[in-house]
């Protein structure tokens, strides 16, 4: 049982994981989506004024008439291309095929320095003579930059320039990864409120299912006879399968029990029959019979009640009252024993009760009663109550002032089959039928000294603590 | 003393019903419900053995019908339920005892008797009148000490005049305590067994009160 459970999970746990098993890809796949949207307007921006400096450039370069060198006419306006090192750098100047330029012109902020762009986007600027192209390259003070470049033909040259403007990219890789973080901590926030959500969802959905469960122990537990409450309409089949089945189990019981008995009758009969006509003859034959049917009814005593223990403490959601119980024990053994006008005292709370079958109960507590009225002098005391410290379940002690017992015999009575008074027939099994029932009642017996004199033996059952 | 069996096994009943006619009674027997209790309903009985599990009516059911028609008659229930549950509605319903198969013959005659005596209001198996003792147990008496031999139906007799010594008992009554069902009724021999008795135990013993029946005498106690 334990073991399926561990296998199978919870339902809770199930339901939540099958949710999560959409929703967390689904949140990973939308922050990767936000964190490239980001990524692609974040270097927008970023490469609007490049692009804007090249097109000034362009415009401002013309070919010296005397030696056909490229001058400036105007430079761009922004001031940190004149500030050394500020991180803003354009360059004029031929592409070598490693990638090195040789600047022809170049902004102040440079500082006489020159880039290195990687090859694969120097070959990419050559062959796109007029596109501009994005690439990347370290600066002179060692700062990542991003650049934008554009291989131009000017008029009356016959070798093309490249016009590259770059600016330092930390502040827009900064930008980016501060997103990335925001997004994915967003995401995560998401994720873990929609389990919440979901779990809180599933236990709501699953309620009833709860409840049910609740009532099923209620029934177990003998507090109610059957499943009561309505139900939603998915689960109310399971309700009311359940309560053709505990009524079932029932019938099963008291099939069992009926059949039980009525083999007893049918053996016992032709039984009683062998020893009346073997008793008092004195053949071999007759001492033989009497021998064999002896044996054969022990046996027949034996296995009934073995068979009867078995259907026993199996029965679900049943009560009974002690008081009654013992109330009709009394005056069934006072009529027994009427020739020895025994003083029977019961002091037993009028609300307490036994969970199992009534004929279990009168079986265990009339063994005692009766095997107390045999054996004692003047009379027998029988106390029933809950017992708090031991989780509450039924005591119930009867006590006699007869001779008892050694304690080294109270195992041995105890023990199945084994005759405690030899000496009146049919009577030796009662304690060991009580101990076979108590233990089929998850209880116990046991005996002790009684403070009357004589034994005490001690019931323990299970109970049902509150009141009908 | 009259006793009904209502047991369906044949050859219980037959055992039981040898038995008991052993031990001196007049027995009837039934082998079914219906019949069991129609002649407990009809029949003085000074006893019956019932068995409980019974074709036609239950031995619960019949035991209930005659205890809520005022039949005192003390019952044994011998049966094959040893359960207390069984014991317990046994007793409910009116049962005076209550025996379980197997059982021996012994168990069940000395019960008998006790419930018998009981009933009657003695506390012992033996009666003793004067010098004249009746031995239930044994089903004989002694006159000073010294055993007189009795018919069967002559013991009867005497033994249901000394259970109710003192009284005095109809014909009828006699009839019908000590003769079976099935045995042919004619109140003439009462007489002659009342006048058989008389020879073996004393004349003065028995006393006929004219009109009314017979009496036995208790010489200990003057005015009887």
């Amino acid at each position: 049982m334990k073991d399926r459970a561990v296998k199978n999970g919870s339902l809770v746990w199930r339901l939540v994981r099958s949710a999560a098993l959409w929703a967390v890809p689904a949140l990973l796949v939308t922050a990767l989506s936000l964190i490239l949207f980001y990524r692609a307007s974040t270097y927008r921006i970023f490469d609007d004024p490049l692009i804007n400096t090249i097109s000034s450039l362009i415009a401002y370069v013309e070919t010296d008439a005397g030696d056909g060198k490229l001058v400036l006419t105007s430079e761009p306006i922004d001031p940190s291309y004149q500030r050394a090192l500020s991180g803003r750098y354009w360059l004029i100047g031929k592409l070598q095929e490693n990638g090195q330029l040789e600047p022809i012109i170049s902004s102040p902020s440079l500082y006489g320095a020159t880039l290195v762009l990687p090859k694969a986007d120097a070959a990419k600027i050559k062959n796109q003579s007029g596109a501009v192209v994005h690439s990347i390259a370290l600066g002179p003070d060692k700062e990542p930059l991003r650049l934008a470049a554009q291989s131009v033909i000017f008029p009356d040259t016959d070798s093309p320039v490249v016009i590259v403007v770059a600016a330092d990219r930390r502040s827009a890789a900064k930008a980016m990864r501060q997103f990335s973080y925001l997004a994915f901590g967003l995401m995560t926030i998401i994720a873990l409120g929609l389990s919440a959500a979901i779990f809180m969802q599933v236990r709501l959905g699953l309620r009833p299912l709860f409840d049910l469960r609740d009532k099923v122990a209620d029934v177990r537990q003998g507090r109610k006879s059957s499943v009561e409450g309505a139900y939603p309409k998915e689960i109310k089949p399971l309700a009311d399968e359940l309560n053709i089945l505990i009524g079932h189990n029932k019938e099963v019981v008291d099939y069992a029990r009926t059949h039980v008995g009525n083999l007893a009758h049918a053996l016992k009969t032709p039984l009683a029959v062998l020893v009346n006509e073997a008793d008092n003859k004195n053949t071999k034959f007759a001492k033989l019979v009497m021998r064999q049917t002896e044996e054969m009814s022990r046996q027949v005593d034996h296995h009934l009640r073995r068979a009867r223990a078995a259907v026993r403490g199996q029965s679900i959601g049943v009560k009974t009252s002690v008081t009654d119980t013992v109330t009709s024990l009394t005056r069934t053994l006072e009529r027994i024993y009427r020739d020895k006008d025994l003083d029977i005292q019961i002091m037993i709370p009028e609300n307490l009760l036994f969970r199992g079958e009534k004929r279990d109960l009168e079986e265990m507590v009339g063994n005692l009663m009766d095997n107390a009225c045999k054996w004692t002098q003047t009379g027998i005391h029988i106390r029933a109550e809950l017992d708090q410290v031991r989780d509450g379940r039924l005591r119930l002690s009867v006590d006699d002032d007869g001779p008892g017992l050694g304690e080294d015999e109270y195992e041995k009575v105890l023990k199945r089959g084994l005759r405690l008074d030899e000496a009146t027939p049919g009577s030796g099994f009662g304690l060991s039928i009580v101990n076979d029932l108590a233990t089929a009642y998850k209880g116990s017996l046991h005996l002790e000294k009684s403070s009357h004199g004589g034994l005490r033996a001690v019931l323990i059952l299970p109970s049902i603590s509150d009141v009908l | 003393m009259r006793i009904l069996i209502v047991e369906d096994d044949p050859d219980l009943s037959r055992q039981l019903s040898t038995a008991l006619k052993d031990a001196g009674y007049a027995v009837d027997m039934a082998n079914d419900g219906e019949e069991g209790h129609f002649l407990g309903d009809t029949e003085p009985y000074d006893a019956v053995v019932l068995d409980l599990g019974l074709p036609v009516i239950d031995g619960i059911s019949i035991l209930q019908k005659w205890r809520s028609d005022g039949k005192k008659f003390p019952v044994i229930i011998l049966t094959a339920r040893d359960q207390w549950s069984e014991k317990v509605s046994g007793f409910d319903a009116g049962a005076d005892d209550y025996l379980t198969k197997p059982f021996h013959t012994e168990e069940l005659l000395a019960r008998l008797r006790a419930l018998v005596r009981r009933a009657a209001g003695h506390t012992t198996d033996t009666i003793d009148i004067g010098d004249l003792m009746v031995d239930n147990r044994s089903a004989r008496a002694f006159v000073e000490g010294m055993p007189i031999k009795l018919t069967s139906h002559e013991f009867r007799l005497l033994a249901y005049m000394a259970m109710h010594v003192g009284r005095v008992i109809s014909r009828t009554e006699l009839v019908e305590h000590i003769y079976d069902q099935d045995f042919d009724r004619d109140s003439n021999t009462i007489e002659v067994f009342v006048g058989r008795l008389r020879r073996k135990i004393g004349v003065d013993r028995i006393e006929t009160v004219r009109g009314l029946g017979y009496r036995l005498l208790d010489p200990s106690k003057d005015g009887n």
